[in-house]
């Protein structure tokens, strides 16, 4: 599903590496947390999935689309085949809970049959049924990244990145939006999770990776995590 | 992993394109954001509004401008004296010479006899000036009061005054023609100011209209930078530039209409209302009744060019945010 080959990323002329030849397979339906500390290069590797960056050297190839083909038109396609979730939710202020999660669904030029049909199916799986007229601000930390996530996956991707997305949320809160990453997961989804939390990482008992000045220090298969490591 | 795929892959799977359907959407998105960013949108309006309100009254001072100069430009005459023994027969030719030179518009003799009484209807209330006036002998000169296509250039005239044999037979000694000596001077003052009036409006017109366009175009870009992780987050969940765009257009646009409307309603009731109180000292008749005729024009070229203004606005404001 995703595969790294010898991938460095560099910023500047002379700049250290922010990911330094890594290479990485990841299999469909695979649940992968990747840890490390700030400057570890996660933000990295999700941006470069993602095509936010080109990485200087190496190759990516992510659900059978070779990076290197791809041109600039192409990559509003390609982040339409990857659902992405972000620690600051980045959901539009003035559009309700129902419209946040139908402008996934437009951009890619659906019908408004088949929005009304999709769109309160993922609201009820992410559990804001009655919210959907919401705004944002109406919504707590927990909810918004709920919505942030019924975006992601409306589209139904082959694979989710969530970056950080329990960065701003109390542990309760946090549990709901892993439990619900799980179960996105269990439907079929690739998910990629980047966090900081030990207990989520140590209690899920997934595949963990570790990175470490933007390399891969270890890869375990039913990882742990402990901080400052 | 299988054998990887090219771009191609990405259009398999594309949803057949519905540009109507996304027209549609952006156009809705664009009125969501302009009714649902209340302060923003009048702010903006309100920029737009005051921009191209003073692109009309620039416009509109300088078609008064214009007037109130054709207006003195028409009153300034020429004059040339024939003596007061001059037949009439002598002044028709003259007159007839005169009004065959190309620089000349027009041609009005005064006889000394119509100069007298003239000078008695205005004296009417002054007795002593009268009882001299009918006890002496009529010296006033008759003369040719002339309008000039470009009253900077007396040159033909000149050269009539000092060429003509007719003239120059009956020419008044005493009295040199307006355009020479003293009063040529005077006469050229005003024309050099008159020309300075119509280029400096001009000039001001076209200042005027870059600076506005200018605070119309960094009030929508602040208004797009506020917004600017919006677009990051559209980007990144798959939206097409144009989709991004759309919205921001639409919504410029609106506040470009809105404004027109306003605006125009605006100049033409300030051009109404001023005009009993500058109407002694310019003349700004014709353009209030330009304005009055031509209302509908005025009120599509004001909504044109706000819509204009916001679409070019929104567009380069977006162009920064909208690299891959």
């Amino acid at each position: 599903m995703i595969l790294l080959d010898r991938v460095t990323k560099s910023y500047g002329r002379d700049g250290k590496p922010a990911l330094n030849r890594i290479s990485l397979h990841v299999e469909p339906k695979e649940f992968v947390i990747i840890v490390g500390t700030s400057g570890a290069g996660k933000s990295t590797l999700l941006k470069l999935l993602t095509r936010e960056e080109k990485p200087t050297s190496g190759k990516i190839v992510v659900g059978g689309i070779d990076y290197d083909q791809l041109k600039d038109k192409h990559i509003p396609l390609l982040r339409r085949k990857i659902g992405v979730v972000f620690q600051d939710f980045k959901l539009l202020p003035q559009r309700t809970v129902y419209e946040n999660i139908a402008f996934a669904l437009e951009i890619a030029g659906m019908t408004n049959r088949e929005i009304k049909n999709t769109v309160p199916k993922v609201i009820e799986l992410v559990g804001l049924t009655g919210k959907e007229k919401h705004f944002p601000h109406q919504l707590s930390g927990g909810e918004r990244q709920r919505v942030a996530i019924a975006r992601a996956i409306v589209r139904q991707p082959k694979i989710l990145i969530a970056d950080e997305p329990t960065g701003n949320l109390d542990p309760k809160h946090s549990w709901d939006i892993v439990r619900l990453l799980e179960k996105i997961n269990k439907y079929g989804t690739t998910v990629l999770l980047t966090t900081h939390n030990v207990e989520i990482v140590n209690k899920l008992k997934r595949r963990v990776i570790t990175l470490d000045h933007g390399k891969i220090t270890s890869d375990q298969a039913q990882g742990s995590y402990r901080q400052g490591k | 992993m299988g054998k990887n795929a090219g771009p191609k892959a990405l259009l398999q799977g594309r949803t057949k394109r519905r540009r109507w359907l996304t027209f549609i959407r952006m156009c809705r998105y664009g009125i969501n954001n302009f009714s649902r960013n209340a302060w923003l949108t009048v702010a903006a309006t309100a920029v737009m509004t005051i921009t191209l309100l003073i692109m009309f009254m620039t416009l509109a001072a300088r078609q008064v401008l214009v007037d109130t100069v054709d207006a003195i430009k028409d009153k300034l005459e020429m004059s040339i004296y024939v003596a007061t023994d001059t037949p009439d027969e002598q002044a028709a030719v003259i007159k007839k010479a005169l009004e065959k030179l190309p620089s000349v518009k027009s041609v009005t003799y005064i006889s000394p006899e119509e100069a007298r009484a003239d000078f008695a209807e205005k004296s009417k209330n002054d007795m002593q000036t009268l009882d001299a006036l009918n006890e002496a002998t009529n010296k006033l000169p008759g003369s040719f009061r002339i309008k000039i296509v470009d009253i900077n250039d007396p040159s033909e005239l000149n050269h009539f005054v000092q060429t003509n044999e007719t003239y120059k037979q009956n020419a008044d000694p005493d009295r040199p023609p307006s355009f020479q000596g003293d009063r040529r001077t005077a006469i050229e003052t005003i024309g050099k100011w008159v020309e300075f009036a119509e280029r400096g409006g001009l000039v001001a017109s076209v200042i005027f209209i870059i600076i506005s366009a200018l605070i119309v175009f960094n009030t929508i870009r602040m208004a797009i930078f506020n917004r600017k992780e919006e677009i990051q987050m559209m980007k990144l969940i798959g939206a097409d530039r144009s989709f991004i765009r759309g919205p921001f257009v639409v919504e410029a646009t609106m506040y470009g209409f809105i404004a027109a409307l306003i605006a125009t309603a605006l100049g033409v009731g300030a051009l109404y209302a001023l005009q009993d109180r500058l109407d002694d000292w310019v003349t700004i008749s014709h353009t209030v009744e330009l304005a009055t005729m031509y209302i509908g024009f005025i009120l599509l070229a004001m909504i044109l060019t706000g819509a204009a203004i916001g679409v070019i606005s929104s567009l380069l404001a977006t162009r920064k945010y909208l690299k891959i």
